[in-house]
């Protein structure tokens, strides 16, 4: 009984999503400058936006999508995840980007149904 | 058949996790100040720690755990998530940390496994 194939549409794709990642925070904060007031609107903008995009690939996936702004200032930052998931379906992919004013740092996690 | 009744066992509990990582940042990095080359080892280690408890529970969960531990200079910092799941089986807990020289904040995601 063929049911479901497994091929590629069903694995996660990691430069896919990487793609879609840096499409959705260059147009969010391309080209700006880092203000405090905005900044909060910026990384809800951000999420919103890779997961739109990632729900419309049509995948047996929930997504788990993280964004991380700082301000340019000489701080240091250091993050780290682990997951215990299934190797074979899982998978996730990290996007750090940068401008003059700020770094921006975006996760997304994907777990098959 | 009466095999599984879903009931309180199942459901991601926030408290629970969030005491489980407030004990393990303590743990790892309650006393200390921020230092540049340890603090590749602490994200990582907080993260494994966690990862550990969590697990231990024995739910029928698979778990996402993200720490991030940033210098205290002035700079700020922001960061948000967005969730594409089962909202009446998973979950998540925020736990922010600081002491006089960094803050910590980890996020541990559970999504339910499909029994």
């Amino acid at each position: 009984m063929d049911e479901f194939q497994t091929g590629e549409e069903t694995a996660f794709v990691v430069d896919e999503v990487s793609t879609i990642i840096k499409e959705s925070v260059e147009a969010a904060i391309g080209g700006n400058t880092y203000q405090h007031s905005r900044v909060n609107q910026w990384t809800t903008n951000v999420v919103e936006m890779c997961l739109s995009q990632l729900s419309k690939l049509g995948k047996p996936f929930k997504y788990i999508v993280t964004c991380i702004i700082m301000q340019k200032n000489g701080a240091g930052l250091q993050t780290a995840s682990s997951c215990f998931w299934d190797n074979s379906t899982d998978g996730s992919c990290t996007v750090r980007w940068e401008n003059k004013s700020m770094y921006c740092i975006v996760s997304v996690f994907g777990l098959a149904i | 058949m009466e095999e599984y009744h879903p009931g309180d066992e199942v459901a991601f509990n926030p408290d629970e996790a969030s005491n489980s990582v407030k004990e393990c940042i303590e743990g790892i990095i309650g006393g200390v100040d921020y230092s540049q080359n340890k603090v590749n080892q602490w994200t990582a280690t907080i993260v494994e720690h966690s990862l550990t408890q969590l697990v231990k529970q024995g739910k029928p969960f698979k778990y996402i755990v993200n720490c991030a531990v940033m210098q205290k200079s002035g700079a700020g910092l922001h960061t948000a998530s967005s969730c594409y799941w089962d909202t009446t089986t998973d979950g998540s807990c925020t736990v922010r940390w600081e002491n006089r020289t960094m803050y910590c904040v980890v996020s541990v995601f559970a999504v339910a496994v499909a029994l």
